[in-house]
């Protein structure tokens, strides 16, 4: 497993876990259990997976490359989902209604989750294919 | 088609065998050599990555021989992964 799939797990586990984390708190801290997301805090690590340490080679330019292609698919879907939400709004709150605030903050909270967990999985799933872990 | 997909289908190369022929180097050795990882070096010989124009000069550099000594593109139908083409020796 190389820094790249490694940052991936993190990644993946770090906002699996929030998500978990925050709807288990739901129902007993209601909107409080927002604050859970700070978890994603954790996220800030992530550099330290591309550390150089000695000679070793941590990330080459395929590995960038999957990276780069990954964020992508992470924009796209959240882009796609983005576009949905701001079309099924008018339908929830009508025409001449108003969007609550938590709910556009919740917004940029769940796009956050989106982006970095498409873009994790999407990691995985090209190493995956790519057979790096072969032999 | 994919990069990869495109990789598997129009571009082979030799660099198995010219790990062999080059005192049976090992793929971290050559992954060193060429400042990329061993993963890389793996996902070039099962054909499922291209390589960037600077990675190709170092690969070849590595083994002494010309882009073309390393890797063969094919426009027409694949053939074996890791075989020589059309225009090996060329």
């Amino acid at each position: 497993m190389n820094a790249s799939q490694r940052f991936a797990w993190f990644t993946l586990g770090v906002v699996g876990l929030t998500v978990i984390l925050v709807l288990l708190l739901i129902p007993m801290l209601g909107r409080g259990a927002f604050g859970a997301l700070g978890f994603l805090g954790l996220l800030g690590f992530t550099p330290l997976f591309f550390l150089q340490r000695g000679d070793e080679v941590v990330q080459d330019e395929r590995d960038i490359q999957i990276r780069l292609s990954s964020l992508t698919i992470a924009y796209s879907v959240f882009w796609v989902l983005f576009v949905l939400g701001a079309m099924t709004a008018p339908a929830v709150y009508g025409w001449s209604g108003s969007v609550p605030v938590p709910l556009v903050l919740g917004a940029v909270w769940c796009g956050l989750i989106v982006v970095q967990g498409v873009m994790a999985l999407a990691i995985l799933i090209q190493y995956r294919r790519g057979g790096s872990d072969v032999a | 088609m994919s990069p990869e997909a495109e990789a598997r289908t129009s571009l082979t190369n030799l660099i198995r065998k010219l790990r062999f022929e080059h005192g049976e180097m090992t793929q971290q050795a050559l992954a060193e050599r060429v400042g990329v990882t061993r993963q890389t070096i793996i996902a070039l010989e099962a054909g499922k990555y291209a390589p960037s124009l600077l990675l190709a000069f170092r690969l070849a550099r590595a083994f002494g021989v010309g882009i073309e000594g390393v890797f063969q593109y094919h426009d027409g139908e694949p053939e074996g992964r890791g075989e020589p083409g059309p225009h090996a020796g060329r």
